[in-house]
């Protein structure tokens, strides 16, 4: 059966956030309001934040959209609604193809684990079975260029070594959708070059990346097309060319 | 290698949706059941590493508890040792599986905060890691069960299948009891300690370190309406060669039924906001 074609769609995508304040999350502040029989706050104490609000989203092969938009303007939300890990509380998002998110780099990461056992645990939770990650471990173990390290738990690495197993790890699996926070930018020269190459093997395949970043030249090297997002309302999808232009506005 | 995925996340659509969506996370979590098998083996061999014993520490540590209690407490109640001795061990070890997955499931989301907010997994299979898990450590303490078993000579008494049977009761019900939990704590951050307070009531009323026949007959109601009692006696009692009280199914079988009905309407209610709740 021929898979069909690597896309992302998004249908008027609403995404509340419900921010519980450290108030909410005690039972005894929970209780103790209802037995003096104040009313309850606004949803049982927490403030609802509209992360996403009707966001509309085509996707297909070979795209590479770059996303930008001041902190807290709904990045990393829309990435992590596109991993799967966020649903929406209104509309839709429809992902064909298989997904590889590399959104918080120390998340997700036993740290006292070794690398080796953290590429074994990464494989089989992207879906690997036991004997496939056995089968990819030396090309990722290459790849990481981590070399002994591999053997020392994690908590030993530094920043961009984490950067490098995490990416290693992620990339190994033949994903079509690579969704990206910025902190790819984290590893050295050396790593940022095959890196480089790898990401563009992946749009080669024709796969979709989508990359959050404030890093405009970042955003010029690897993607295509650009959307901004300001308060959780998203500009129409438009080419990288116009990169100023929607940086202007 | 076919990667192909699809995935299509809607908003609400209603009470009955969302038991639909529950029911789909059930099933993704039963086709990648080796996926939370590979956790929990994770889990144990992490957990231990650079120990030489590996988790044998805990069985050891049990086993000298069991020999203190067996042999003082023994004394203590006038109870000869060849019978307190493998009463003890077995209601240790079981008991012990029962308390440690209710107070790691309290864990069961919060701890796996950083896959669940950036990958599709299914949330289940987080559950049935902690189970998993706490069967493994089960398997290591299984040693001192048949230890004190075999040494006491009751080995050939014991009624394996039905102690098997009471086994399958035991998780049946833990299971619902960490999935609780687990939501619950993801929501409300001092329910931990509160489980771990009642667990911890329980092992002081439920006879684990003392005989149920020793209590008078008029506080009977401390064993017949405790869910803790009925949990072990159904693997105890069949080790021990002696038969399990019909009321004691009805009751786990009852709890099982009416703890994955409520649980799971719950989840089903929460599952969206569990991310959020991290």
């Amino acid at each position: 059966m021929k898979a069909p074609p690597v896309s992302i769609s998004c249908r008027d995508l609403t995404l509340r956030f419900p921010v519980y304040g450290v108030d909410a999350k005690s039972l005894k502040k929970h209780l103790a309001k209802i037995t003096v029989g104040g009313k309850l706050g606004r949803h049982h104490g927490s403030t609802d934040v509209t992360a996403l609000s009707k966001l509309n989203l085509e996707l297909k092969a070979g795209d590479r959209l770059g996303l930008i938009g001041h902190n807290g303007s709904g990045k990393t939300t829309l990435l992590r609604a596109l991993s799967g890990a966020y649903e929406p509380d209104e509309g839709e998002i429809e992902v064909q193809g298989h997904i590889a998110a590399l959104l918080d780099l120390n998340l997700g990461i036993d740290p006292t684990a070794t690398g080796m056992d953290n590429i074994r645990l990464r494989g089989r939770i992207a879906g690997l079975s036991a004997k496939q990650v056995d089968e990819r471990l030396p090309e990722i173990a290459e790849f990481s260029g981590l070399g002994p390290f591999l053997e020392m738990p994690v908590k030993t690495y530094s920043a961009g070594m984490q950067a490098r197993l995490a990416f290693a790890a992620a990339t190994a699996v033949e994903a079509d959708v690579l969704l990206m926070d910025e902190w790819i930018a984290v590893g050295d020269a050396d790593f940022q070059k095959i890196a480089h190459k790898r990401l563009l093997k992946l749009v080669e395949r024709a796969g979709i990346l989508v990359l959050a970043s404030h890093d405009v030249e970042l955003l010029r090297l690897y993607c295509n097309k650009v959307m901004r997002l300001e308060g959780g309302v998203a500009s129409p999808v438009t080419d990288i060319k116009k990169l100023d232009e929607l940086l202007a506005a | 290698m076919d990667t192909a995925t699809h995935m299509l996340r809607t908003g609400r659509q209603g009470p009955l949706f969302e038991v639909q969506m529950a029911l789909r996370d059930l099933r993704a979590s039963g086709e990648r059941i080796d996926l939370a098998w590979s956790l929990a083996w994770h889990d144990v061999v992490s957990r231990y590493r650079g120990s030489i014993l590996g988790p044998l520490w805990i069985t050891l540590s049990m086993g000298l508890m069991i020999l203190g209690i067996g042999v003082l407490w023994g004394e203590l109640f006038r109870v000869p040792v060849q019978t307190f001795i493998p009463f003890v061990a077995v209601g240790i070890v079981f008991f012990g599986t029962v308390t440690t997955t209710i107070n790691e499931g309290c864990e069961t989301f919060v701890g796996a905060a950083g896959m669940l907010s950036q990958t599709a997994l299914p949330m289940l299979t987080f559950v049935w890691r902690t189970v998993m898990r706490n069967l493994i450590y089960l398997a290591h303490h299984l040693v001192i069960v048949l230890g004190v078993l075999v040494y006491f000579g009751y080995w050939q008494s014991a009624n394996y299948p039905i102690a098997l049977l009471g086994l399958f009761f035991l998780v049946a019900n833990i299971a619902w009891i960490s999935l609780l939990v687990g939501i619950i704590s993801a929501r409300f951050r001092d329910i931990p300690q509160i489980v771990q307070s009642i667990t911890q009531a329980a092992a002081i009323m439920t006879p684990v370190f003392w005989l149920p026949d020793r209590i008078p007959e008029r506080y009977h109601l401390i064993l017949d309406l405790n869910p803790f009692y009925h949990l072990l006696e159904a693997v105890r009692a069949p080790l021990l060669g002696k038969g399990v009280a019909p009321h004691t199914y009805l009751f786990l079988a009852g709890m099982a039924v009416v703890g994955w009905g409520l649980t799971f309407s719950l989840f089903s209610n929460t599952r969206r906001r569990i991310v959020h709740y991290l």
